[in-house]
């Protein structure tokens, strides 16, 4: 019944049931989950509510997909369900120059954006290092950052206006500029669970004058990190701050040869952009806090080639780990920056205690760790021992006064971790929220909560 | 009142249905409708920096403080934040929030919503809840925080605003510039595509009490420079060459005054010289800015009324000011608000009206997800409890 509407409404080209193709939709880059009961590929909002619609009638969960690079299984179908997959809206609609702005189809591919209209002097500026893959919906979905989420902020900071199908098939618009409730911030980030976005307004940045990127190796993870909350600390905001352990430098160094040196025990990849005299200036005064922290090598990029030869090393940081362990967990929490010195603590401490190596990439300058555990999955005692440092990086984190995920999103991963940081009340406000969304729960059901949440009626 | 006080007096208003109204700076009034018979809870005692740690660049506030005690505290530390209010000693954070007041600055700085990283709250039944945290990325869970800017204490009582902070620029350099006749639209362009780029700019004509400035032929420009020092003075003179190709030979720079300049910009918008005036701010595209602009002037000029205009060139704000006599005022102000909201239909009110006011459209176009907002506003404020009647969702407005 299922299928044969969903033909009836999209054609038989647009709806994916083989056991083979449904494989492909059952998983995102974190976890697997079951095979939906079907994959569509809607080529419009109008096909996106008539899918909706079928869905409804039928109970049928909706997930939507972008390209399922998430990294909490936000994508990941839990009972079956229908997979909303933008790969065949992935138009850049509507480009107005003139006003810094573009409408893009979900399905946009992230890095296409700013590729396809370099030639105009302007950029979209949240750039997760999955850009070459991830799509600005799951982008929407989950409130991706980027390395220079730094300067310019996350995605949340750069979407103007959503276009959205609700669980009901029906279409609404929503934009920052729009009287009343924030819908647009709301919608932003929430998973897939209020809505399916059908298309976007995003902002455009215009390029700045002057990009300068340094390399700035350390002895030790500690001193690296006290550089980083030094930096932020004298109100320097480099356009991105990241940083890089021995463990990575090596296999990023085997895999791109980016020119990062083996022997450091700690790499910062620091860019800065504006006018000359600015990025001048912040070339200096950064260099000097990385002197003062103990910094071996202040190293500029001084041509484009070398550039881009410093961040394809950062960008292709977790394939290059994928070569050296037969698997890793990468995990995401954020803490306030001066406190990044105790995090790392924490995390390398975690590891060795367990015997697991841990690779540390991430965004330095937001306090936003990312601490990869590799490990080999067949071996139970390690998949343990990486599900236990899991779980003390993010109590820890917590302690610290941070968040359980800073880009990443809950999805399934983190759902029990929501309690770590919130009360029952905060969440129950969340599940209300929710509930006038979704009342059915059929928009991505069992992600973000956890169980035993639900929206209590208010008191009186 | 502390955190436990509101959550006890609004358990009580729920339990008696009985309805509240939240007092802060006042400052943002004229933008919605009053309050009928609501009992009052005074949040502008409620002034506290919570914590701020300079060197993670974030801070808590309770939401009675002012934007010029927030800026005061920040400045100490050489940061800022850019709420960008009009008269900051007055207005509180909270008032910045829930009315959704964006300024100048905000293509260059983001939105007080930008920067906004975790909120307190109270929920109309008292339940005392929270949202974000105090780390400058955070997706765990919904953007409850984000979610009730706009929401003109309609949906929630905020308590604490978190935010994350800017490092100050070191320099600030006010350029004002008389534009000859046939100027405007080239300066406007040339203006947009400054290098650095303005931390504010405008269009001007009329406000001569108020804003900076010498009038032209073709109105006034002020552009708000912002850098580090050792960019003001080459910042300068390309600006100025690039003006002087916009055909205006003339700047004038105030650098200690910058900052006073810029706060009179600010309050331009609330200011109105008695009480037969009226203020509107519509948003609209940078591009058709001045052309609104101009429609929106034939019309105050249709009723023979004396004007004000001032156009953000870098975001597309358009504020005008309508200023009537008493004879005919209060008669013309109804046919006056039709009239602008036929050419802008986003129009809002920011001030005036006198008595007439709550007759006027003072939302103008209502968003398109309306269904949503008042879905949520019945689940958030079931018994219609929080500000009734001051603002779009109670179905008074049509
Ligand atoms: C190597 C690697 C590096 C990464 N680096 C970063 C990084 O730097 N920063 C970062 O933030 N993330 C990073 N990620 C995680 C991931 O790429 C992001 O979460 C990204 O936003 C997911 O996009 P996607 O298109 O793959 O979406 P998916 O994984 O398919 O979906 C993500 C979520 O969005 C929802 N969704 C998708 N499309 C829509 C839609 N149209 N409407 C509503 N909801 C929708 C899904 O239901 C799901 O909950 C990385 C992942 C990998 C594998």
């Amino acid at each position: 019944m299922l299928i044969e509407r969903l033909i009836e409404a999209l054609g038989a080209d647009a709806v994916k049931t083989s056991p083979e193709d449904l494989a492909c939709y059952s998983f995102d880059a974190y976890s697997q989950g079951v095979l939906p009961s079907a994959v569509v590929l809607p080529t419009s909002a109008a096909q996106v509510s008539a899918v909706v619609k079928i869905a409804r009638d039928l109970e049928e969960p909706l997930i939507a997909r972008g390209s399922g690079t998430g990294l909490c299984g936000g994508a990941t179908p839990l009972r079956a369900g229908v997979v909303l997959s933008f790969a065949r809206m992935n138009q850049l609609l509507e480009l107005d120059i003139e006003n810094r702005r573009a409408r893009v189809a979900p399905g946009l591919v992230n890095l296409q954006l700013s590729e396809r209209i370099a030639s105009t002097g302007y950029f979209y500026a949240p750039d997760p290092a999955s850009q070459r893959a991830s799509t600005i919906g799951g982008n929407i979905g989950t409130n991706a950052g980027g390395p220079h989420c730094l300067a310019y902020g996350t995605t949340v900071n750069h979407v103007l206006a959503l276009e959205i199908v609700d669980e009901r098939g029906e279409c609404f618009t929503t934009a920052v500029e729009d009287l009343g409730y924030d819908l647009t911030a709301l919608l932003v980030g929430s998973e897939g669970t209020l809505g399916i976005v059908t298309s976007a307004w995003v902002r455009l940045l215009r390029m700045p004058s002057t990009t300068g990127v340094w390399l700035a190796a350390f002895q030790s993870i500690e001193s690296a990190s006290e550089a980083v909350s030094a930096i932020v600390g004298a109100g320097i905001v480099p356009t991105a701050l990241e940083m890089m352990d021995a463990t990575i430098v090596r296999a990023v160094e085997s895999a791109y040869a980016a020119g990062y040196p083996a022997d450091a025990a700690a790499v910062l990849l620091v860019e800065s952009s504006g006018e000359p005299e600015e990025v001048a200036s912040a070339d200096a005064a950064i260099a000097r806090i990385a002197r003062a922290h103990g910094a071996t090598k202040w190293q500029a990029a001084t041509s484009a080639d070398q550039r881009e030869a410093l961040w394809r090393g950062r960008k292709g940081a977790a394939g290059a780990v994928g070569r050296i362990a037969p698997n890793y967990y990468t995990q995401d929490v954020c803490v306030p920056r001066t406190r990044l010195p105790e995090m790392l603590a924490a995390v390398d401490d975690a590891a060795r205690k367990h015997g697991i190596v841990v690779g540390n990439v991430f965004h330095a300058g937001d306090g936003n760790l990312h601490p990869l555990l590799l490990y080999d999955k067949r071996d139970a005692r390690q998949v343990a021992a990486v599900i236990e440092i899991g779980n003390l990086v993010l109590a820890r984190a917590v302690e610290l006064g941070g968040t359980i995920s800073g880009e990443h999103g809950v999805g399934i991963e983190k759902r029990n971790g929501m309690s770590m940081v919130y009360s029952t009340e905060d969440l129950a406000a969340m599940a209300c929220v929710r509930d006038v969304f979704d009342p059915q729960a059929l928009l991505n059901p069992e992600k973000i909560f956890p169980s035993g949440i639900s929206c209590r009626e208010m008191r009186a | 009142m502390n955190d436990t006080a509101i959550s006890d007096a609004l358990a009580e208003a729920s339990a008696s249905r009985h309805p509240v109204t939240l007092r802060a700076g006042g400052v943002f009034s004229g933008m919605h409708r009053r309050v009928i018979d609501a009992d009052e809870i005074d949040l502008r005692s409620r002034r506290a920096i919570f914590e701020y740690e300079p060197r993670d660049l974030t801070i808590a506030v309770e939401c009675g403080l002012t934007g010029a005690q927030m800026e005061q505290t920040l400045r100490e530390h050489r940061q800022f934040l850019p709420l960008d209010a009009p008269d900051a000693s007055q207005a509180s954070v909270g008032g910045i929030l829930a009315s959704a007041w964006s300024g100048p600055r905000r293509h260059r700085y983001g939105r007080p919503r930008d920067l906004l990283i975790g909120s307190s709250f109270a929920l109309s039944d008292g339940t005392l809840a929270r949202a974000g945290g105090m780390v400058v990325k955070n997706v765990a869970g919904y953007d409850l925080s984000r979610l009730f800017v706009g929401s003109m204490g309609t949906l929630a009582v905020l308590l604490r605003a978190n935010f994350k902070t800017l490092p100050l620029p070191e320099s600030a350099r006010m350029f004002l510039a008389a534009l000859p006749a046939g100027t405007r639209e080239r300066a406007f362009a040339q203006v947009r595509n400054l290098r650095p780029e303005p931390a504010a700019a405008w269009w001007i004509t009329g406000y001569e009490r108020e804003v900076d400035g010498e009038p032209g032929d073709d109105g006034r420009i002020a552009i708000l420079l912002e850098c580090e020092n050792a960019l003001l003075e080459r910042a300068t003179l390309d600006w100025r060459a690039t003006l002087g190709r916009a055909g205006i030979p003339e700047t004038r720079l105030l650098d200690a005054g910058a900052h006073a300049s810029f706060t009179r910009m600010l309050d331009a918008p609330m200011r109105l010289p008695g009480v037969h005036a009226l203020s509107y701010r519509s948003p609209s595209l940078p591009s058709h800015a001045l052309a609104l602009a101009d429609s929106l002037a034939e019309v105050v000029d249709r009723f023979e009324m004396q004007r004000d205009l001032l156009v953000d060139i870098m975001n597309g704000d358009v504020t005008i000011r309508a200023i009537g006599d008493a004879a005919s005022f209060n008669q013309m102000s109804g046919m006056l608000d039709d009239a602008l909201h036929d050419r802008a239909p986003r129009a809002r009110i920011l001030a005036g009206g006198g008595d007439g006011h709550d007759r006027l459209d003072c939302f103008g176009l209502l968003p398109n997800a309306l269904a949503q907002m008042r879905a949520l506003k019945a689940r958030f404020d079931p018994h219609g409890i929080l500000n009734p009647g001051i603002a779009f969702f109670d179905g008074r407005h049509t």
